[in-house]
């Protein structure tokens, strides 16, 4: 008998034996890459944070597992009839976890809090002047302008008791110091935190007091990171824990391989592209053009958009598990443009027409700047997109490093050509115009990630209407001839949509969202 | 004896000193901390705001000067990732560091110090040269290698140890320990054991060396001609001797344990210190780097003293030479 099949069978006789009591709900162990940094829903607006907190705060309204919008805390809403908002009326007999009642006073103070100079998700209340309380359970939010996507956008908006974080001295999110609600937890989630050890290890519990209808049967819940991904598998090989997001791909295969252990693929909503440095006047890392900026020229854009062979990007690097990109948002986000599906098709022969064209016959180098550690093979990706482009004749300088120090080189205009992978945050095509297609405005807080600063005044005219749009036709026209725009002008190049690989044991049934968040309360564990 | 203790501290101090100055000087090239510190959605305006309030944009004298003044006082500061005070942060994570490296370095006497010895008496035996091969293979590993294999070895195939954490801790007043429980231990032997393999076959290879040293020199020749008995030439005067150099080492290898254990936490998830200083290098949380290297350099100091008192016991000339 070799070790393995040793190992699989005293794993059957373990079954068996616990087959008594297997229909029972059980402790539930997971883990993922990072630990969310807080517990403070206000304080770092990152997806581990949001993510993990969705289990034990909630919110006006939440999203469903296909990502539409559902009640949460407020029953239902609508717009306000004689001036711009909406009216939020909450749900009745809701208790936060240590049994304070849940009213309108607890929205505006977390209103007040959430957008306060200290919170870190001030930019979800930009667009609204004043919150009323009308009565116990209806609260107005009063918006500048009409704005149809508000509910939308306040998903991840999680509710704080007032009592309690004024008792705790915890009514402002902590910036650059504790605070009580950095390791407290008082929700009106689904579960509560019974113990937690930042980095190590955080423990749920259900919260009996819970006003929705139970779907899982998890009675404890073991979070761990494990930074590590070779760590990680071992573990859900080992049996140690039941389900852990994300896996490396190339693991997938060996996790489908064995017996009683599934991965789960699904499509982030995160689009990866190539950006340039529109306005720059000339290239920073050419040995050949110093004196010009090709990039500035159509022509020359659309050239290395033609020289992207996605297909085999998609066979090579990621095991035909992505979906080439023609747009800044994934099919299925809302305002996604249908009628302009197809991007620009590989075509290296149309590629260096295209360049002599526009006066390089022979080509040029330049400087691409691509992330090691943010994107799913992300170095891997910069190295291939860099021998297709030199196939045409562009000369790819490329330079790698961790994401740390990435940002701070593009913002500082430290690039001829950069990788970026945008997901929206509000579901909805409205958010990657706003940061990454609109001229940059830091005073209008627009185009902050617009790092080449990619300027269109008609995208720059058109964003505004499309945040104010009621009527869906309307909009979708407008948004459309947005995405046209950016197709012509080849504003960035967007290649395709990051899989999500998740991998779990056999016999746990849990719900993948697009947005890579993972909620306790739809796991059943047979 | 005070004299010297005193003399030592106060060159401590000026170590520890220059482990934070050049630390510090390195940081301003790790990454932007507010970056990782903020959600893309925040403006701009607000990432410079926090800039300041965190006395980013101070030049980096006035920030070293900050850093090591609130040092001084007992003041660690406040982690940037989870806004934590960074001496609770550390202090709370230095058990899990201190067990794994004491396990790692019994593991390396133990098995190292015999192995040592029969090699040194018998080497042209079989299995000293097995051995020897054995080691030199280990040593040739990456750290990280062998870690890997011995958790799908004993974690994944069989099934026997766990893979990652530390397991049942029993919390001593502040002080979490594995060594209470099952689960710990049963936790404790594969991340000890990677972390020993390099300090074994150093151990080995010393005692090694200095034995066979020894058992050249005139003493131990002259009592073989007595007609001493070779188990009581052996382990009495050879081995006694030999241990000499052999403990100054071993008091270095410890601080040695300590400070490289960053590689051996990581891919076991260990949460110990270097896991720590490991997600702080990622998320650019400057002040948990700093404060960890000057604890790692005080580590060192201390051990280094220790083993010059070590010295100072056992050789006598020395204390003549200081008290003059």
């Amino acid at each position: 008998m070799t070790p393995f099949s040793l190992w699989r069978t005293s794993a059957l006789v373990g079954t068996l034996l616990l087959g008594t009591h297997a229909a029972q709900a059980e402790t539930f162990r997971w883990a993922s890459a990072t630990d969310p940094q807080t517990m403070d829903p206000h304080a770092v607006s990152s997806a581990p944070v949001l993510s993990f907190l969705n289990n034990v705060y909630e919110g006006l309204v939440r999203r469903d597992r296909d990502m539409s919008i559902e009640g949460s805390l407020a029953e239902s809403w609508e717009p306000l009839a004689d001036e711009d908002g909406w009216r939020f009326k909450l749900r009745q007999g809701v208790t936060f976890a240590d049994g304070a009642e849940f009213t309108a006073e607890d929205v505006l103070f977390s209103y007040q809090r959430a957008s306060s100079e200290e919170s870190d998700v001030r930019s979800w209340f930009a667009p609204v002047t004043e919150v009323r309380v009308v009565d116990d359970f209806t609260v107005d939010f009063i918006t500048s302008a009409p704005n149809p996507l508000f509910p939308d956008s306040i998903a991840n908006f999680m509710i704080l008791d007032k009592g309690w974080a004024e008792a705790n001295d915890a009514a402002l999110p902590a910036r650059d110091a504790e605070n009580f609600a950095t390791i407290n937890v008082n929700g009106t989630g689904p579960f509560m935190v019974q113990s937690r050890d930042p980095g190590v290890q955080t423990v749920l519990v259900p919260n009996p007091n819970w006003w929705g209808e139970v779907e899982h049967n998890v009675t404890e819940g073991i979070f761990t990171p494990i930074g590590n991904p070779a760590t990680g598998l071992a573990a859900l090989l080992s049996g140690e824990i039941d389900f852990i997001q994300p896996i490396p791909l190339q693991d997938a295969v060996q996790v489908e391989e064995r017996d009683g252990y599934k991965v789960l693929e699904g499509e982030e909503t995160r689009v990866i592209m190539f950006g340039f440095g529109h306005e720059h006047d000339t290239l920073l890392y050419s040995s050949d053009v110093t004196d010009a900026n090709p990039f500035s020229d159509v022509r020359v854009r659309q050239a290395a958009a033609h020289a992207i062979n996605m297909d085999a990007i998609d066979r090579v690097l990621f095991r035909g598990k992505i979906e080439a990109a023609s747009q800044l948002v994934p099919a299925g986000i809302s305002g996604y443009s249908d009628a302009h599906a197809d991007g620009i098709p590989y075509n290296p022969e149309r590629a260096k027409e295209l360049l002599t064209e526009a006066g390089y016959p022979d080509g040029f180098s330049f400087g691409l700047k691509c992330t090691n550690d943010r994107y799913i093979n992300d170095e891997a990706l910069c190295r291939a997109a860099a021998s297709m482009f030199a196939a045409v004749g562009l000369d790819a300088q490329l330079s790698t490093g961790p994401v740390r120090d990435y940002w701070p080189q593009l913002r500082e205009d430290d690039f001829d050509m950069f990788l970026l992978g945008w997901s929206p945050g509000t579901f909805d095509v409205e958010h990657p115009v706003r940061f990454l297609l609109h001229s940059q405005d830091d005073e209008k807080k627009l185009g902050s990630w617009n790092f080449g600063n990619y300027s269109n005044a008609r995208i720059d005219e058109l964003l505004p209407m499309i945040q104010q749009e009621i009527d869906p036709a309307k909009r979708q026209a407008m948004v459309d001839e947005i995405v046209q725009i950016s197709q012509d002008e080849v504003a960035y190049i967007p290649l395709y949509t990051q899989p999500l690989i998740w991998a779990a044991k056999q016999g746990v049934d849990l719900t993948q969202r697009a947005d890579n968040f993972f909620l306790l309360r739809w796991v059943t564990v047979n | 004896m005070a004299h010297f203790i005193l003399k030592r501290l106060i060159q401590s101090v000026f170590v520890m000193l220059a482990v934070a100055f050049l630390a510090f000087s390195l940081f301003r090239f790790v990454g932007d901390p507010i970056s990782q510190m903020t959600g893309v959605e925040t403006s701009v305006q607000d990432q410079d705001r926090l800039r300041e309030e965190l006395g980013l944009n101070d030049p980096f004298v006035v920030q070293f000067y900050r850093f090591t003044t609130d040092m001084l006082r007992g003041d660690f500061g406040y982690s940037y990732r989870t806004r934590q005070p960074v001496g609770d942060m550390i202090a709370s994570r230095i058990p899990a560091t201190l067990e794994l490296g004491i396990v790692a370095l019994l593991i390396s006497l133990i098995v190292g110090i015999p192995s040592g010895v029969y090699t040194a008496l018998r080497p042209r035996g079989i299995a000293t040269q097995a051995i020897l091969m054995t080691t030199l293979v280990g040593v040739s590993i990456p750290t990280f290698v062998i870690g890997i294999a011995l958790i799908f070895l004993f974690g994944v195939q069989l099934g026997w140890l766990p893979t990652f954490g530390r397991g049942g801790t029993v919390d001593l007043g502040g002080w979490t320990t594995s060594f209470l429980t099952v689960d710990g231990w049963r936790a404790l032997i594969l991340p000890a054991i990677t972390l020993g393999v390099y300090q074994l076959t150093l151990t080995m290879r010393l005692v090694r060396a200095e034995m066979m040293e020894v058992m050249r020199s005139d003493y131990i020749r002259f009592a073989t001609a007595r007609g001493i008995p070779y188990r009581s030439l052996h382990y009495r005067h050879a081995l006694a001797n030999t241990m000499v150099p052999v403990i100054t080492i071993i008091g270095l290898q410890f601080g040695g344990v300590i400070a490289f254990s960053i590689v051996t936490e990581s891919v076991f998830q260990w949460p110990g210190m270097g896991l720590l200083f490991l997600e702080s290098i990622r998320f650019v949380d400057i002040p948990v780097m700093g404060v960890y290297l000057v604890v790692i350099a005080f580590f060192f100091v201390l051990v280094n003293m220790a083993v010059d008192l070590l010295y100072l016991a056992i050789d006598p000339r020395l204390r003549v030479k200081e008290a003059a």
